[in-house]
Parts: C-alpha cells; sequence; structure tokens
C-alpha cells in the first residue's frame, strides 16, 4: 500500500475514495436523472421556443420584404431589414435605394411594416428617407418622414 | 411439459429471428441514405460560395459540375435525412459486421475528404496563423490575421476573426506551421488529411476502449464515425477538434493499458491543442490516485509552457486570457440564447455568464465527488464536456461532439442519451429556415 492510500485510509468512511461506486438505495441517481430530465425539458422547450420565434420572423421578413417590393415598385435584391428585438413588438422596418445603384449609396426610402401577415403581404403604416452613403438606420440621419412615423417623431425634423 | 408452456416462447423467437432479418437490410438502407445525403451536400458544396459554402480556393472544382448551390433547404434535408439514416443504423447496429462498418465510415470520409470545405471559415483562420508565423514572421498569439491583409488567405478567413489573435495552443499553432508553407491549396489539402487521420485515430481508439469495456465495438464505431455533426460538421470543416478528439482517446486508451503517466502527459498535449479537454485530467487523478499522474502531467505542462514561451513568448503561454475572451462570444444556436429568448430577454447579459460559470463550477463540483466516490472516470468526464458545451454562450456543432466518444464507452448509459439527446435539439434549431415561406 502506497504512502498516499495509507493517508487516506485514514480518512472517515464516508470521505474515503473508492475504486468502484457502492451498490446503494439508487437514490442519487434518481435526483441526478430527474434534474437531468428536467433540464432536458427546459432545453428541448427553449429549442421548439426559438424554432418558432426564428419561423415567425422568417415569416414575417419574407412578407416584409415582398411588401417593400410591391409599395415602391422596385424589385432589388439588395433591401435591409431591422427587427425591434428589443421591445419584442412586430415592428420592422425595411430600407433600400429609391433609385438603381450600389447597397446603401443612393437616397434610401425606409418603410415601418407592422400587423400581421396577410396574404404574403404586412402593411406599411409609415416611413423616413436616409441619405445616400448612410450606412446605419439611425435617428439623427432621418428626414420625410410620413404616416404614424411623423407623429412618433422618428424623424429629427 | 404442456402445449401451451411448450408454444409460449415460439412468437418471441419468431421476432428475433425477423429482427435479425430486417437488420441488415434496414443497415443497408440506411447507409445508402447516409451516403446520398453526404454526397448531395458534397456535391452542392463543390458548385461554390452559398450561405453554408465559405468563400474558398476551388480545390473541388472538379465535382462542380454535377449539383446545385447549396441551400439551407436542401442542406437541411440532407442533414434530416443523414440523422434518420444514422438512427436507423444504430438501432441495426448488432447485425452490422466489423468490415461492413468499417467500409461505410471509410466512403463517408472519402466523400468529405474529396469535396470543398463545409459550413465553417476556421480551417483558413488556422492556415493564416500558420502562415503569419513562417511565411511573415508574425506571432499569432498577438496579431490577428488582420496583420497579413495582403495575404492570399486573409480573403478567406471570417469576418468575426479577421482581427482576432489565435485562442488554440502551442502544440496545435507549432504542428499547423508546416502546412503554412504548402501554400493556401496545399495548406487546406493538408488540414483536410490532418482532420481525417485524428478522425481515423480516434475511431481506432474508440473501438479498442470499447472493446477493453466490453462494449460492442461496431456500435460504438458507428456511433462516433457516422454520426452527422462528426461527418458533416467536424470533417467537413475540418476542425482541430478531431485531433484534440483524438489525443483525448489516446489519453483514455494509455489509462485503460495501466500507463497512467503517459496519458495525463497526453491530456496536457491534447489542452495544448485545444484546451477544453483539460476537462479529463482531474478526473482521471481522482480516479487513479497516482503520483505518475501528478507528476507527468505537470513535468508536460511545463515542458509545453517553456517550448511556447519560447516561440511566441508569454502570450503563447497565456492561454487563459484568450479562453476568457473567446467565452464571452455569444452565438445563436446556444442554448443559453435559448433559454434568454424563452424568458423574453433578446439575448444573454454579463450577468448570465457569471450565473452559467457558477453551474459550471457546480455540476464539476459534484463530478469530482462522484468519481471521488467510485463513479466512472470516463463518464464524469464526458459529463463535464457536454456541461462545458450546454453552458457555453458559443456553441458549434462540433462542441458537442467532444463528449461522444467517451459517451459510447463510459459505463453510464445516460450520458450517451443526453450527449444525444443534445446533438437531436441542436438540429432541431438548425432547421428554422425550413418553416420559412419559400421566397
Amino acid at each position: 500500500m502506497s504512502t498516499l492510500e495509507q493517508r487516506l485510509q485514514r480518512l472517515p468512511p464516508s470521505l474515503r475514495p473508492l475504486e468502484h461506486e457502492r451498490k446503494g438505495s439508487g437514490r442519487l441517481w434518481r435526483v441526478e436523472t430527474v434534474a437531468l430530465l428536467l433540464v432536458g425539458l427546459l432545453l428541448a422547450i427553449a429549442t421548439v421556443n426559438d424554432v418558432v420565434l426564428g419561423t415567425h420572423t422568417n415569416h414575417r421578413l419574407v412578407a416584409d420584404l415582398r411588401t417593400w417590393r410591391t409599395y415602391t415598385g422596385n424589385n432589388y435584391k439588395n433591401v435591409s431589414t431591422e427587427q425591434d428585438i428589443y421591445h419584442h413588438t412586430t415592428t420592422d422596418v425595411v430600407c433600400g435605394n429609391t433609385v438603381p445603384g450600389p447597397p446603401k449609396e443612393r437616397v434610401q426610402i425606409c418603410l415601418q411594416m407592422t400587423g400581421p401577415v396577410v396574404r404574403g403581404h404586412r402593411a406599411a403604416r409609415g416611413g423616413w428617407y436616409l441619405p445616400a452613403n448612410t450606412e446605419k438606420n439611425l435617428r439623427r440621419y432621418r428626414y420625410g418622414c410620413f404616416g404614424t412615423t411623423k407623429a412618433q417623431g422618428a424623424c429629427p425634423r | 411439459m404442456n402445449v401451451a408452456a411448450q408454444s409460449e416462447p415460439l412468437p418471441a423467437r419468431t421476432r428475433a429471428s425477423s429482427a435479425t432479418q430486417w437488420a441488415p437490410a434496414l443497415a443497408g438502407a440506411c447507409a445508402l441514405l447516409l451516403l446520398a445525403a453526404t454526397a448531395e451536400i458534397v456535391l452542392d458544396g463543390a458548385v461554390g460560395h452559398s450561405a453554408l459554402i465559405p468563400k474558398s480556393p476551388e480545390i473541388a472544382g472538379w465535382l462542380s459540375g454535377i449539383g446545385e448551390r447549396l441551400g439551407f433547404r436542401i442542406f437541411l434535408i440532407a442533414v434530416l435525412a443523414f440523422s434518420a439514416g444514422y438512427a436507423g443504423l444504430i438501432a441495426a447496429a448488432r447485425g452490422i459486421s466489423k468490415r461492413w462498418a468499417i467500409t461505410l465510415i471509410a466512403a463517408l470520409h472519402a466523400i468529405v475528404f474529396v469535396g470543398p470545405i463545409l459550413l465553417s471559415t476556421d480551417v483558413f483562420s488556422y492556415i493564416a496563423y500558420a502562415r503569419m508565423g513562417v511565411e511573415h514572421g508574425l506571432n499569432p498569439y498577438t496579431h490577428g490575421p488582420v496583420a497579413i491583409a495582403h495575404d492570399p488567405i486573409y480573403h478567406y478567413v471570417g469576418p468575426d476573426w479577421k482581427k482576432v489573435a489565435t485562442a488554440y495552443g502551442p502544440i496545435y499553432t507549432l504542428i499547423s506551421y508546416p502546412f503554412g508553407l504548402l501554400g493556401v491549396n496545399g495548406a487546406i489539402w493538408g488540414m483536410k488529411l490532418l482532420a481525417m487521420l485524428s478522425s481515423a485515430a480516434t475511431l481506432a481508439l474508440t473501438w479498442r476502449c470499447a472493446r477493453v469495456r466490453g462494449i460492442d465495438p461496431v456500435r460504438a464505431l458507428l456511433l462516433v464515425g457516422a454520426n452527422p455533426l462528426y461527418v458533416i460538421y467536424a470533417l467537413g470543416g475540418a476542425h482541430n477538434d478531431l485531433l484534440m478528439m483524438a489525443l483525448m482517446m489516446v489519453a483514455v486508451a494509455l489509462t485503460f493499458a495501466g500507463r497512467d503517466g503517459s496519458a495525463a502527459a497526453t491530456v496536457v498535449a491534447g489542452a495544448l491543442v485545444k484546451a477544453t479537454v483539460a476537462a479529463l485530467l482531474p478526473f482521471m487523478i481522482l480516479a487513479r490516485r497516482s503520483l505518475a499522474q501528478v507528476l507527468a502531467a505537470l513535468a508536460a505542462l511545463a515542458l509545453g509552457a517553456v517550448v511556447a514561451y519560447a516561440v511566441f513568448g508569454v502570450d503563447g503561454v497565456n492561454i487563459v486570457a484568450a479562453l476568457n475572451r473567446d467565452a464571452a462570444f455569444v452565438s445563436t444556436d446556444s442554448f443559453p440564447t435559448e433559454i434568454a429568448h424563452l424568458f423574453g430577454k433578446p439575448g444573454v447579459f454579463p450577468i448570465d455568464h457569471d450565473l452559467l460559470k457558477a453551474a459550471l463550477v457546480i455540476i464539476v463540483l459534484h463530478l469530482l465527488w462522484r468519481t471521488w466516490r467510485g463513479y466512472d472516470w470516463v463518464a464524469a468526464s464526458g459529463w463535464a464536456l457536454l456541461a462545458i458545451s450546454v453552458t457555453s454562450t458559443w456553441l458549434l456543432a462540433w462542441y458537442i461532439l467532444w463528449p461522444l466518444p467517451l459517451a459510447v464507452i463510459a459505463r453510464d448509459r445516460r450520458l450517451l442519451v443526453a450527449t444525444l439527446a443534445i446533438q437531436v435539439l441542436f438540429v432541431l434549431h438548425q432547421t428554422t429556415p425550413l418553416w420559412a415561406p419559400v421566397k
């Protein structure tokens, strides 16, 4: 028996290391299994919830892009979308060039979409313009607000 | 003996014989499904850059005329088909011969090997760090790939990683250095070969360890080698996690052979490739309680630190700083992010990182106590690796492969069930684009 093992033998029986697990009542195994099942259930619910959220979001985004193209009459590929991820509303903003050109290098028109998807489209209640070469849709760059966004004070002037 | 008693076992025997008859047919059909799904992903991926295929030099151009550009829908259907085939294959594993299983896994590896880099730009980061060291005389622990913006590999590095110094261990960085001398295409093929050889080593050692523990080695081999995340994500992306897993299995095999010192030194070597595998060491030491292990681990660590310091300076030794930096990253696929969404939060916050670290510490302490009391250290190590991936806010498919080889040889069957369940949830989460309307 090595020195280490001799020292370990001096520990109280409940603290001594074991070569193999004792065949006990299985209470610990049951507690662990219940905990694992509960964690698994939480992860499963969170995953399904995320898939549903993501699916709704995708559904909405497809409708938003379609609505922007219908309202503006421009069938551009490069149209940017922004979602209200902080307040969990379904209000999204879709921006794209008013005339053909590289993405964001022309004056952009932004439409604010709200409400449910009806026949593949959503309602555009208002919007604003952004100057050419504006990378981010920040309030300070916006002008010419129209529709509900005007009353909301979405534009600085 | 009465007639009723005599006739009772017959239905069971008939069922068993019918199952035995069906097993080879089911296994054959599942194997075809796996091969077809892999071929579909590789052939479509070879067409070129898409949302799933990173920008890459044309290493698989000769395959490009057959498929169509790989989109989410086809990819996810192929992954689901692969997963279904995998489940069927595991169910029929008892009827599968050793030669048949090895042939199937070799074929899957070969298909992925000849194809393009799938789903990740990580391999280009590995090559960029190697080229920084051998071609440009820069330290990859102090500079990101942006420092070699004029190098041809820079174009292929993922946008999130261009300014980030390497977080991989110094042994891995040194292993990758010779690849940096091979040119971009040569380095990619070299990395693919390294991933394939690492995978072969992992699988061979899983087989060996399963036999030592009296577990069906064919089933163990199929569980790891035909796993969809293993084949498509880890092997497809030529990830260095495969090298880490190979070293992990070398350490386990050495422990089973009673070579405790070598095993501990190998775990340290693995941790100097990718730090995660260090999780095995405390469980191994607690289970074996051998002074040789502690001394060998310390000696290997000291040697690794000296080499790292000599080649990379103090930044090459300070892996903890790099790990802390990476631990703050957040991916949409991580379970903490999903739970945050479930509770109406937009994502994880700094306090959540602290809570997750606390949860991980509690789990590891519990596992250490259990190992001290005789619980299987291989299972405890697997649980620790699984807990690391589940509590991480930066979760990628190949992270949930870490515990798999341990799970198939562990004495606690719950670990395998939990690992596969986590993988199922990960794949389920990937399927979101499938349910969106077609544009």
